[in-house]
């Protein structure tokens, strides 16, 4: 009991002590990035892992929470809290026509769907040119401020990492409650969860919900960290990437889209030699591959064994994975 | 009017044709697995990139180039995607969700192995159907010899497919597969090698479809990773998924609403009308407009 203690103060202290240690800020820079990004891929593991809802569209939340965020605080003046909010409830509305189809639809017609619907979004964004400014992009929004003190790297570093500790508890919440569940009761079997009183259609809505709004704060970060957006940031290849840091983390496992996501973006960068400069994105996306094919699971599960075994059991907490 | 009309008819039925051509691919893996491939419009880079190596790296004559690429195309159909995706997939009864997850990775890292092994340039392909510059003038509209050849291989291609499924006998135990791989194997057919076929007919045929995309396309990463594996799910998907001759009708009309839209409306929102047309379809008829075959 103790020996976990200790296990998880030194988690923490790594997790504190990392911009301070590392020191460069392009780098704390790029780990904000995937920290963005692990927040997407923690709605993609409720969504898609707990309830089953295939989206492979989440480029287009991300794209929604990104622009709503910079246009209202640039054109129509909100304070930047706002913006933060307008992303949320915008991609939460968007989500809802998304998840219409998900009534009638599952498996590959439903990701057929979420992927014509990250496409229109996506040609929306490049086309509505008097409200996008279309492929430039948007420039010089303003990034965070608290009590005058701009935000720098480390800043946003540490502000992104008590979100996802929030957003993180409240996965928790969820899926260890009566709706948590129900998702995945409704994954395994939707007949059988109809039968037994679910409303499948409202939690489908709440599971497309829960995860939209995950990534219209993900791109609502993205847009006033970096201050500059543009259409290719909101690419379908960013919507499997984000699946892909889901399932590299572990899609079945609460802690699978922290883990992946960080993982997913710095796995190219260690295969960065002098000389392999053209090999490092073929072997990333090799090793990513065989994660996928040989480890369904993801690294998240080894990671808790690890953790487990250096530290000690402790059956209560299973982190919600259901098998 | 009715020319312009007769005209963007032509040009949208060449394109509708080689969205059918990977929608029969996309049929044909559908059959016997009842899965969709994400990875399978990386068929179709492939084969243009191996027909351009063989034909213009080598000087192979065009056919042998084809055939070598096409046949390349179709091993590796066998051997990585069913050898080791499709065996590790299913041999630990994964569900759909791992094996899009998996295709859609290795569609990602066939992407980054083509940037390493061409490099990331698109190739001007040859004029091997020939040049755009001199194409057929009847009456006032103007036909590419491209269209022409995407429509006689189509039609071979279709002639070809026919007279496999409802003629030879490995045709019909390939649609007995389709229909119950139990059954099937009860009646002596060797459902693992059945597979196997389908598995190299699907990556093969997109290959081909590759082949004739390249001189719209170049010899790019563009086709493998551009929208355009996504229309050939929609003609797929419009054709009825079981029905591979289904799939160059949902393909045509795809074309034609495309050359249409950019006719009447914009050409900025060509692709939206597609997609519209897939969720349409998906939400009003998911069963497609054709029956089994």
């Amino acid at each position: 009991m103790q020996r976990r203690k200790i296990g998880f103060l030194i988690i923490a202290l790594l997790v504190v002590l990392y911009p301070l240690v590392i020191g460069d800020s392009y780098k704390v820079y790029i780990m904000n990035r995937s920290l963005i990004h692990a927040i997407i891929a923690m709605g993609l593991v409720t969504q898609v892992g707990f309830a089953g809802q295939i989206s492979l569209g989440h480029a287009a939340f991300y794209g929604i929470g990104a622009y709503t965020t910079s246009l209202t605080v640039l054109k129509l003046g909100f304070p930047i809290g706002l913006g933060f909010l307008a992303a949320i409830l915008m991609c939460v509305i968007f989500s809802v026509f998304l998840s219409v189809p998900s009534f009638k639809l599952s498996g590959f017609f439903l990701s057929l769907t979420t992927i014509a619907f990250g496409h229109i979004v996506w040609v929306i964004i490049v086309n509505w040119q008097s409200l996008t400014n279309g492929p430039l992009g948007v420039f010089g929004i303003p990034g965070l401020k608290l009590f005058g003190i701009k935000f720098n790297n480390t800043h946003y570093y540490y502000l992104l990492v008590a979100t996802i500790a929030l957003l993180y508890l409240f996965i928790k919440r969820i899926t260890n409650s009566f709706i948590g569940r129900a998702f995945m009761a409704m994954r395994d079997d939707e007949l059988a969860a109809e039968c037994s009183g679910i409303n499948t259609r409202n939690f489908k809505l709440l599971a497309f919900g829960i995860s939209a709004g995950f990534a219209g704060l993900a791109g609502a970060f993205y847009a006033h960290l970096s201050g500059f957006i543009s259409p290719e940031s909101f690419v379908f290849a960013e919507s499997t990437k984000f699946v892909g840091m889901a399932v590299t983390g572990g899609l079945r496992h609460l802690l699978g889209g922290i883990i992946g996501a960080p993982i997913v973006t710095f796995l190219p960068e260690l295969f960065r030699f002098p000389g392999w400069e053209t090999y490092y994105m073929m072997a990333a996306t090799f090793i990513i591959l065989m994660i996928v094919v040989f480890m369904p699971d993801g690294l998240a599960p080894l990671f808790e064994k690890g953790f487990n075994k250096i530290f000690g059991e402790r059956d209560d907490v299973k982190g919600g994975s259901s098998e | 009017m009715l020319q312009m009309v007769l005209q963007n008819s032509i040009s949208g039925m060449a394109m509708g044709l080689l969205y059918g051509v990977i929608g029969i691919g996309v049929c044909l893996f559908w059959q016997t697995t009842g899965l969709i491939n994400f990875a399978h419009i990386s068929s179709a880079m492939l084969g243009a990139y191996f027909f351009y190596t063989f034909h213009v790296m080598w000087n192979l004559p065009i056919v042998i180039a084809f055939v070598l690429a096409v046949a390349l195309v179709a091993l590796y159909g066998i051997l990585i995607l069913r050898g080791v995706v499709y065996r590790q997939i299913m041999g630990r009864k994964g569900g759909r969700l791992e094996f899009i997850v998996a295709t859609m990775m290795l569609n990602i890292f066939l992407l980054n192995l083509t940037i390493v092994l061409w490099g990331g340039v698109p190739y001007p392909f040859p004029n091997i159907f020939g040049s755009p510059m001199n194409p057929l003038r009847i009456g006032g509209i103007t036909i590419q010899h491209h269209s022409l050849w995407v429509l006689g291989f189509t039609v071979a291609l279709v002639i070809g497919l026919n007279y496999f499924f409802k003629r030879t006998l490995t045709g019909k135990a390939l649609r007995a597969t389709a229909q119950n791989k139990d059954t099937a194997s009860l009646m002596g057919i060797g459902v693992e090698k059945m597979t196997a076929l389908s598995f190299a007919m699907s990556t093969g045929v997109t290959a081909i479809a590759g082949i004739l995309l390249a001189p719209i396309y170049f010899v790019s990463v563009e086709l493998g990773g551009g929208i355009i594996g996504i229309k050939g799910f929609a003609s797929a998907v419009i054709g009825g998924l079981t029905n591979p001759f289904g799939a160059l009708v949902g393909g045509l009309l795809i074309g034609l609403t495309e050359n249409f839209s950019v006719f009447y409306i914009s050409s900025s929102y060509r692709d939206v009308i597609t997609f519209v047309l897939l969720v349409f379809f998906l939400i009003a008829r998911p069963q497609g407009l054709f029956k089994k075959m």
